[in-house]
């Protein structure tokens, strides 16, 4: 049949050798790092031109966001091409470690602007989103994590998964607090915060116990409706901007609604699926069979059937 | 997949949402519960930047009873009909502010307001009808004859453009014709974040203006024994208490305000100073406003919630006399004037010769505040400040004009 030609040949590609590098789940950990921050310093650069950089430090993100991708970039291209694994290494512990106190630092200066001025709810939902800045601590800790944790392990899956949790966390306050300062006027304005609800429920639950591949394919669904919902955000949020009052497009971007942020849903969703993809192997079939677990073995026909026979498994169950 | 996965997930989940839902249900209605969304950004949002940038702007307004009242910025920034709109920051603002933007709110108030001499009048006593259209002069006209429809100062000539801007237009602009269509600014007693009806009731707001040689109304009441006890016993009054309720036990010392617009015990309360004025003191030779009785008892009203009537007879009897006695020495001086003008003797522009100086002086100076300290309690004002410096120069002026009939008649 002409579909399972296809399929058989799909496969043949995804296994063969052109194509290694992509099962290198190290390596997606570092791409998504290295282009969230790239993306970074453009939302940065929206975001501080609110109040036109009125303090030095609004550009230390602005500037770490600019040149930490180049020197990962870097890296990693001397990594993964050429075979230099110290400078990969320690290159990626200084734009980890940085990233974090880039990260805690824009904390303390967001609740700066405001909340520690008088400690109020109303202080908080108008400060400057005090959330934001923690993603530069999750993609530093990131960057950690594949450097100090061993790739494969369940342990390493389990540590991205719970970042891209920690990133749902992080969305649901900033959808809380960024819509709150609107009222909820508009009643769709709670759907991200339902949803990324939703996804930390969900993947609180292979983070912190042992779980099937059945119950990941449940995450997966669940993870599934966070990118539906990124999107839709995107599209309510560039339509308001289009109606909102403003003298210029980037008038309206930068005091309007924040365009990028809806798209952290489907940004996360994709780490989400790196630690997921990481766990697979590591977890029983259970009752049935799962749709990660026959997508994964389609992938890697080599894997058990189960992942209780590997080791870091059975720990895992264990 | 076993049900305590999906158990643990769901009521993670659902309580993270009930969490969500009941932090924001902490959040005062006030701020939430607004007509747009933009008012309600406008609640938090505002200050967000200008705590930064203006912060006493920010702290006056969080302690004016329009924040008490949920009143936000955006409340009174949002362009009103006829002010330019203005895009700011995802807000769409007026950047100029007028009583168009207050009356939205209080439209009683302005509508006293712009019957009062401090509206139209108040601009045109600088530059006439210049800025005010047709409709605005014939409006004040009916209730401040000849308040409006006048000519210029003609000092405003000779003292040059800057004397005037930063001169005489920082008071008379009370009456500034907007772009709007509206007339004045009730920030100019009110200002503008406090919107304070304190500050409104202090003698010093009303001083801004109502001081000086040619209207020392300050200097009088700082003089006068209401003027004193307010000095003495300013903390112990309630210099907020509401418009409405407003009584003598909140301010047992009065202010400019108390007399003059505050509806004490129940009086009605005016933004029109004129309802309870009876003269027109300002005037060189002061007649009776037309509605001189009427006014009267409004004002009489006033001081009976302190005084006793026969008092208050006694010093508007008194009062009276003073008006009549200073008509009468300005009224020899204006005989003198005009008939230096009539018999050739003084020709040219106003205030060219130094006899056209001693005669403003006169009833400018001399004579207004002899009127205005014999209603008002300020018996330095009525003597040694006024009648003592009404003889000075009316000796003076003799003086002036003897000499210019010799010049006169050399040529």
């Amino acid at each position: 049949m002409p579909s399972a030609d296809l399929l058989n040949r799909l496969q043949a590609l995804v296994r063969g050798p052109r194509l290694r590098w992509a099962h290198d789940p190290q390596l997606w950990v570092e791409l998504f790092v290295t282009s969230n921050l790239a993306i970074l310093a453009g939302d940065i650069f929206i975001a501080h031109s609110v109040n036109h950089f009125a303090k030095a430090a609004e550009y230390i993100p602005l500037y770490f966001s600019l040149a930490a991708p180049l020197a990962l970039g870097v890296v990693i291209l001397l990594r993964w091409a050429g075979g230099f694994e110290a400078a990969w290494r320690d290159v990626g512990y200084l734009v980890g470690w940085l990233a974090v106190l880039v990260g805690l630092g824009g904390v303390l200066y967001h609740l700066g602007s405001r909340f520690f001025l008088d400690h109020t709810l109303k202080s908080l939902t108008y400060a400057a989103p005090f959330a934001a800045p923690l993603a530069y601590t999750g993609l530093g800790f990131l960057l950690l994590v594949n450097r100090m944790v061993a790739p494969r392990s369940a342990d390493w899956a389990r540590w991205v998964t719970l970042l891209a949790l920690g990133g749902f966390l992080g969305n649901l306050v900033l959808s809380l607090t960024d819509h709150a300062s609107n009222g909820f006027f508009l009643k769709t304005e709670w759907i991200p915060v339902v949803s990324s609800a939703f996804a930390v429920g969900f993947l609180l639950v292979p983070v912190s116990g042992s779980v099937t591949r059945r119950y990941l394919d449940l995450c997966l669904g669940v993870l599934a409706v966070q990118a539906l919902v990124g999107v839709l955000g995107f599209w309510f949020h560039v339509r308001a901007n289009l109606i909102e009052p403003g003298h210029s497009l980037w008038d309206k971007i930068v005091n309007g609604a924040p365009p990028l942020a809806p798209l952290l849903f489907p940004n996360l969703v994709a780490l989400a699926w790196i630690g997921i993809w990481g766990l697979a192997p590591h977890l029983d079939e259970g009752p049935g069979i799962s749709w990660l677990g026959s997508m994964y073995r389609w992938v890697h026909p080599e894997a058990p059937e189960s992942g209780s026979s590997s080791p870091t498994a059975q720990e895992f169950a264990d | 997949m076993s049900f305590r996965s999906v158990f643990i997930a769901v009521v993670t989940a659902f309580a993270l949402i009930v969490a969500a839902f009941l932090i924001n249900r902490a959040r005062p209605r006030v701020e939430t519960e607004q007509p747009t969304a933009d008012f309600v950004r406008a609640s938090g949002k505002c200050a967000e930047c200008h705590a930064r940038l203006q912060y006493s702007v920010v702290h006056e307004y969080e302690m004016s009873a329009h924040a008490k009242k949920g009143v936000n910025c955006l409340d009174c920034h949002q362009p009103a009909a006829g002010q330019k709109r203005v895009d700011h920051h995802g807000f769409v603002i007026s950047d100029h502010l007028t009583a168009g933007n207050c009356r939205s709110c209080h439209e009683g108030i302005y509508q006293e307001f712009l019957r009062s001499r401090h509206a139209a009048p108040s601009w045109a006593a600088v530059h006439g009808e210049k800025g005010l259209t047709p409709a605005q002069v014939a409006f004040s006209e009916q209730f401040q004859p000849g308040g409006t429809r006048r000519p210029p100062n003609p000092l405003a000539v000779p003292e040059g453009h800057p004397a005037v801007t930063s001169g005489c237009e920082q008071c008379h602009a009370i009456g500034k014709p907007n772009d709007d269509g509206t007339i004045g600014n009730c920030t100019e007693c009110h200002s503008r974040h406090t919107s304070s009806v304190a500050l409104a009731r202090l003698p010093t707001t009303c001083g801004q203006c109502h001081m000086g040689p040619d209207h020392s109304q300050i200097e009088i009441y700082s003089e006068s024994k209401h003027g004193v006890m307010f000095a003495a016993q300013r903390n112990l009054l309630n210099l907020s208490a509401d418009p409405r309720s407003l009584t003598t036990r909140d301010m047992f010392v009065p202010t400019c305000a108390t007399c003059h617009m505050s509806g004490i015990n129940g009086l009605k309360v005016t933004h029109n100073p004129s309802d309870r004025l009876s003269w027109y003191l300002a005037d060189a030779i002061s007649t009776r406003r037309p509605n001189y009785l009427q006014a009267q008892i409004n004002m009489k009203q006033v001081c009976t919630q302190c005084h006793t009537q026969a008092m208050i007879d006694r010093v508007y009897v008194q009062a009276d006399q003073v008006v009549a006695s200073t008509n009468q020495k300005i009224a020899s001086a204006q005989q003198l004037m005009d008939g230096l003008h009539k018999d050739g003797t003084l020709t040219g522009a106003p205030f060219t010769h130094p006899i056209d100086f001693t005669y403003f002086n006169m009833w400018h100076y001399d004579g207004r505040t002899s009127k205005h300290g014999a209603f008002m309690g300020g018996a330095d004002f009525v003597q040694w400040h006024g009648n003592y410096e009404l003889l000075a120069k009316s000796v003076e002026l003799q003086h002036q004009a003897e000499q210019l009939r010799r010049e006169h008649a050399k040529r």
